[in-house]
């Protein structure tokens, strides 16, 4: 490989975890997910500093093509990874459900107690609306 | 049973301001005894305020959660009011009000579910082509999967016994073609399930949803639903008189 080739992946790598760390300090990231992606990014940051590291233990594994290792790696997390977040989608959009359901029969609840429906009432409860 | 049981009608709404009102009106001449409630779908008109002025319950979805969603919601609420049989029935006035009494004859005989049916005999009601050949294979996959013949797996007009809204209003499916999903579920959950001719009116308002791509996509994510749900343990509500 290159130096030219090799500073940037050194370079986008290391922008990577500075992002990442930057998101965590702002809290928008979920502290979980933040340290997965950190030791992502740092054993990343390994590689590309010291791409010998990748042949060391390809060579160990018995892997003659090092970036197969790489790549099925990479694949394998990321599909993994991916099933984890359909799963919490799943979750929340079941959640998200209930609570619309429970927000319709509390609003009912309210329509009882207030039975005149004058049309200010409706303006007011219009404007709430963002579709 | 002593009192008499109380019964509630529950239509799902998403923007049918327009055939609402002639809707509750029918209901209020020929069932002025069922507590009538809608539930508006989230719509963008003004369906909320249509009910309302009606006189009759409507709970008000914050968003458009579909037509499974907003069944479940009115199920949930039957459920939690002590509602002893509950008729499903659509806002878009292609459903014959005097009818309901038949449905629920079924109830009182001991059915937890009673469909009614376009093509068992009452009534000649027109569907395109290739909607029919779609409700053929669904009639065969019916049969396969619950032992049992249905004319018309897809009727959105059914009434339902307390036992089986206990499962509803925690369970109930949430996509396309919930209704096709939902009959199989009770069957598979030994619920007494049967079917009534009714006869249907055109539509007032709104389009069928018969889209190609889509009918495929939902028969194949029915085929998974199913083969998952076989051994799955069925959630519901206890019963609380």
């Amino acid at each position: 490989m290159s130096t030219g080739a090799h500073l940037l992946l050194i370079a986008v790598t290391g922008g990577t975890i500075y992002v990442i760390l930057r998101l965590v300090r702002r809290q928008v990231l979920r502290a979980k997910y933040s340290l997965l992606w950190v030791t992502v990014g740092f054993g990343l940051l390994l590689i590309a500093a010291w791409p010998a590291l990748l042949d060391l233990i390809a060579n160990s594994l018995g892997v003659n093509y090092q970036p197969a290792l790489f790549l099925m790696l990479a694949v394998a997390f990321l599909l993994i990874l991916v099933v984890h977040f359909s799963f919490e989608l799943s979750r929340l959009e079941s959640r998200v459900r209930t609570l619309a359901e429970e927000i319709a029969l509390l609003r009912h609840d309210a329509d009882i107690r207030t039975p005149e429906l004058s049309d200010d009432a409706d303006s007011i409860s219009d404007e709430g609306r963002d579709e | 049973m002593g009192s008499a049981p109380k019964t509630m009608i529950v239509i799902p709404a998403f923007n049918e301001e327009n055939s609402l009102p002639e809707v509750l009106a029918h209901l209020a001449l020929v069932v002025p005894d069922h507590t009538v409630v809608v539930v508006d779908d989230g719509s963008s008109d003004r369906t909320y305020h249509v009910a309302r002025r009606s006189g009759v319950n409507c709970l008000r979805l914050p968003f458009n959660l579909g037509i499974g969603g907003a069944l479940r919601a009115g199920f949930r609420f039957a459920f939690e009011q002590g509602f002893d049989r509950v008729v499903q029935f659509d806002a878009d006035g292609q459903h014959d009000a005097h009818q309901i009494i038949e449905l629920l004859d079924g109830i009182d005989q001991g059915a937890d579910l009673v469909i009614g049916s376009r093509f068992a005999g009452v009534g000649d009601y027109n569907v395109g082509r290739a909607r029919y050949a779609g409700m053929g294979v669904l009639r065969v996959l019916v049969r396969a999967l619950s032992g049992q013949k249905f004319t018309d797996t897809s009727s959105g007009f059914r009434a339902i016994s307390r036992r089986l809204l206990g499962h509803f209003a925690v369970d109930y499916p949430l996509e396309y073609m919930d209704s096709t999903e939902a009959l199989i579920t009770a069957c598979r959950l030994g619920y007494d399930v049967r079917e009534v001719p009714v006869t249907m009116h055109e539509r007032s308002g709104g389009e069928a949803s018969n889209r190609s791509f889509r009918l495929v996509y939902n028969y194949l994510r029915l085929l998974v639903v199913l083969a998952t749900s076989a051994r799955r343990k069925a959630p519901a509500l206890g019963e609380n008189p």
